[in-house]
């Protein structure tokens, strides 16, 4: 009888350990005493790996148990490389994060068969968005930019196909410019350096300090926003759309425009892999509206990014990144082409 | 000026800061003690938590501290077992390594850390008289120049390093078509890849180094079945080499300048000044026979270059906001985040944070050497274990140096690949510093010949600048020609008992 009684404790025990193991995970113990792997598609140093090492430091505050993260470079291929080991390897549990930038986006449009991931398909974390591109040009060159007969002027870029880039070729075929392409830098020093020499005359970036000082040291005039909505650190800019006016082409030739020049609106973004549980994801979308709401995370950023950084949520950025990322055959087809007929990479071998 | 000099090293003299210098430079030479972990990374990690300071001092002793010190400690791994514990010290092993299996471990650590000490202070001290010409010796070089300047790099070290000029520049050649693998960032083109995402990014350098130079004298070593040095003798070797430093002071000078002028032109990167301070001793020393056998000048040449270098990195960061490295770039972050305005506002009302970076670059360099010296004969002891106790944790510190980079399994393959090549090369006799600066200088010799063909078409041969590095070129080519030829006539001169 004793015997019995045991038996059946210890079987009510057994069932009753059971029956909690299968639980659903609760917010409060889904992460406790776990470690977070945030992957990071660049290289340390640079705007994608500052996000990373940001977010790594402030969202495990915000989330219950207070999980360690460990953030992880691996550079590559725009992108190519860490996206395709993520959506080869990386579980849904959770547990690892890409920290992955606009560059992954565009890599994705422009396709090929080295392309093994669909950033359509990621369970998205939130964004932060520094600020859009201004285009710059030399003072000594700006009036060669309208100028049909006189030198074109040079634009210069690491590989040819940064969201900024696009203004220089849309504005070549409809404004009518003036322009020329090189491309191969290492980086953005190196590309500061050329501009301040002369070797380039044209050249974008989102960085609100290097754009003044170029300006200061009377290199260049800012010129052209990239994004839709004027910064409120640079109220006299224009934005490319209101530069273009009644020019602004139609149908492919600007949906075309939007899917090259779209990704940096959305800009650095984190997320989860693929088919991530709903409980899962709710923890980190909770977490990350906390995070964005702290006094001293918002500190943090504006000294990594400037004053003109802004954050979207986890919808927000799958439904931004469903329409950059939008491009039907004939999209690609004008990709292709214009960039062909300007002399900038396509990613397909000569034939 | 002298009252910013003041108050620069006021600022850095404060328990705070130089706490954080301390803390700093324990983290930097452990960083460069260990082959595999970059600079870059840990100054990346330590970004965030040095964003939240407020004072631009400490982290300027913590930061500059950190990097200042770096190629001091490689030294132990470079010269002890023939690891370059980082990209700095990689000229370092052609001779360090053959003295200390001659037992002059001591000897050439001292004289290691002797040159790093002053090379420091020459770089630093070429900031501080380079301020007021900064701005148009950075502008006049451009991409044209600077591929002129990494074919002459290259070609000084294929044909100086090793007595074998062709092989030298074979080996060269090699090396550079080993650097086109991966992705080519000009045209979206994976090149060499069969297939493999792996190569997508190229070969990373440390794995090249590690295969080339490490592996091979594991093996060499583990078959003779003896210790590292083939001498039991410590002696007085450690004073000798704070006075071969002083006995080869004008090297120790030239190669400094050489050092803070690689790192002041920016995107030379960060490996290639030990290179072209040794082929510079090479080329401009007399009696050459012993290089590469075991000279102390080929361990001082590089070792003052690779600390003078910081010196100079800091002067295009400082003067334009242009970091001359990964690691400065991250600097460059981390100081705008606390209130630093990289540009013209240092050498006029930021003048006294310049000279903390200054000051910084000295006593850090201090404090490592004295560090450095003070574990110098322990860890020069280990050279007379039998290797037969080494090999296992050298071995061990090889494939931790090649896997903490990335974790990848593939870099280990990597590193099998490398260290059969060097194993090879080193039995039939074939230099290896040229093959691994070939693969340093691959890419920035394509991009930088890439640029100028299409920004200048054939127009960027005439310029001035180019055409007085290609003379430089064609000389280093026909060096070992003349010299030969002088070497003959010499001798026949001698047999025939005329004087010369």
């Amino acid at each position: 009888m004793k015997m019995q009684r045991y038996r059946a404790t210890i079987l009510t025990s057994i069932l009753a350990c059971a029956v909690l193991w299968a639980a659903p995970a609760t917010a409060a113990d889904y992460y406790d005493g776990k470690t977070i792997r945030v992957l990071v598609s660049s290289s340390p140093g640079g705007g994608t790996d500052a996000t990373a090492r940001l977010v790594s430091r402030f969202l495990p505050k915000f989330i219950p148990g207070n999980p360690k993260t460990i953030v992880q470079n691996m550079p590559g291929g725009g992108g190519t490389v860490v996206n395709n080991y993520y959506t080869r390897r990386a579980k849904p549990d959770g547990l690892t994060l890409l920290q992955d930038s606009s560059s992954a986006l565009s890599t994705y449009v422009r396709g090929g068969k080295r392309v093994k991931f669909n950033p359509r398909t990621y369970s998205y974390v939130g964004s932060i968005m520094r600020g859009g591109s201004i285009l710059m040009v030399r003072k000594d060159a700006r009036k060669r930019l309208t100028d049909p007969k006189a030198k074109p002027v040079v634009v210069g870029d690491s590989d040819g196909i940064r969201t900024w880039v696009a203004m220089t070729v849309w504005g070549a075929k409809y404004l009518g410019w003036n322009n020329r392409w090189i491309f191969g830098y290492a980086g953005t020093g190196e590309m500061v350096l050329a501009l301040r020499q002369g070797e380039i005359e044209m050249w974008g970036t989102g960085n609100a300090k290097l754009i003044r000082d170029l300006e200061k040291d009377g290199v260049v005039d800012p010129l052209v926003l990239l994004t839709d909505k004027r910064r409120k650190d640079f109220p006299d800019i224009p934005t490319f759309q209101e530069m273009l006016g009644d020019k602004r082409p139609s149908g492919v030739a600007w949906q075309a425009y939007k899917v090259w020049a779209g990704p940096s609106d959305v800009d650095k973004f984190l997320h989860a892999p693929k088919g991530t549980p709903e409980n899962v994801m709710n923890i980190l979308h909770s977490a990350w509206a906390k995070m964005v709401k702290d006094p001293d995370f918002a500190k943090q950023a504006t000294k990594f990014f400037g004053e003109a950084w802004r954050t979207r949520d986890g919808a927000a950025t799958a439904k931004l990144v469903l329409e950059v990322t939008n491009a039907s055959r004939e999209v690609k087809d004008f990709l292709f082409n214009i960039r062909k007929e300007h002399g900038l990479p396509t990613g397909k071998k000569k034939k | 000026m002298l009252e910013a000099a003041f108050d620069g090293l006021l600022g850095i003299l404060t328990w705070h800061s130089l706490g954080m210098m301390a803390l700093g430079v324990l983290i930097g030479s452990l960083v460069g003690f260990l082959p595999g972990i970059g600079g870059p990374t840990t100054l990346a990690i330590m970004l965030p938590f040095v964003m939240t300071m407020q004072d631009p001092y400490p982290v300027i002793a913590l930061l500059v501290g950190m990097d200042a010190v770096g190629n001091t400690a490689s030294a132990f791994p470079s010269i002890l077992i023939s690891i370059p514990g980082s990209s700095g010290s990689q000229a370092t092993i052609l001779d360090g390594y053959p003295l200390a299996k001659q037992g002059q471990a001591a000897r050439a650590l001292s004289a290691s850390f002797a040159a790093s000490l002053l090379g420091g202070f020459v770089g630093a001290f070429v900031l501080v008289a380079s301020l007021p010409v900064l701005r148009p010796l950075v502008l006049t070089f451009g991409s044209p120049e600077f591929f002129v300047l990494t074919l002459w790099g290259l070609t000084m070290v294929a044909v100086l390093s090793g007595n074998a000029p062709v092989k030298g520049i074979i080996a060269g050649i090699i090396g550079v078509l080993v650097a086109t693998i991966g992705m080519d960032v000009k045209s979206g083109i994976p090149r060499f890849d069969f297939d493999y995402d792996y190569l997508w990014d190229g070969i990373s350098l440390i794995i090249v180094a590690l295969g080339l130079f490490g592996i091979p004298e594991i093996i060499d070593l583990a078959s003779r079945k003896t210790s590292i040095a083939e001498h039991e003798e410590l002696g007085s070797g450690f004073l000798q080499g704070i006075k071969d430093v002083f006995r080869h002071w004008w090297l120790m000078v030239r190669s400094s300048a050489i050092g803070a002028w690689v790192g002041f032109l920016p995107g030379l990167g960060s490996s290639v000044a030990d290179w072209f301070a040794y082929a510079h001793a090479v080329q401009t020393e007399r009696n050459t026979g012993g290089f590469g056998k075991g000279d102390i000048r080929g361990v001082i040449a590089p070792e003052a270059s690779n600390n003078a270098k910081e010196g100079g990195g800091y002067i295009p960061t400082l003067a334009f906001g242009i970091p001359g490295s990964t690691s400065t770039a991250l600097i460059l972050t981390a100081f705008v985040a606390v209130g630093i305005k990289p540009g013209p506002d240092m050498l006029t009302s930021q003048l006294d944070l310049t000279f903390a970076v200054i000051w910084t670059l000295v006593i850090g360099n201090v404090i490592a050497v004295v560090m450095c010296s003070a574990l110098a004969k322990p860890m020069a002891r280990a050279c007379f274990m039998p290797f037969h106790s080494i090999v296992p944790l050298v071995a061990v510190f090889v494939f931790i140096g090649a896997f903490a980079a990335n974790f990848s399994v593939n870099d280990l393959r990597a590193l099998l690949v490398f260290s059969l090549l060097g194993f090879m090369m080193r039995r039939h006799g074939w230099p290896r510093p040229p093959l691994l600066l070939g693969v340093v200088l691959g890419t920035k010799m394509e991009t930088y010949l890439w640029l100028s063909y299409t920004r200048y078409g054939l127009e960027w041969l005439l310029r001035p600048a180019v055409i007085i590095l290609l003379a430089l070129v064609a000389a280093s080519l026909c060096y070992p020609m003349l010299k030969a030829r002088r070497e003959r006539r010499l001798a026949a001169a001698e047999a025939s008992g005329e004087p010369t």
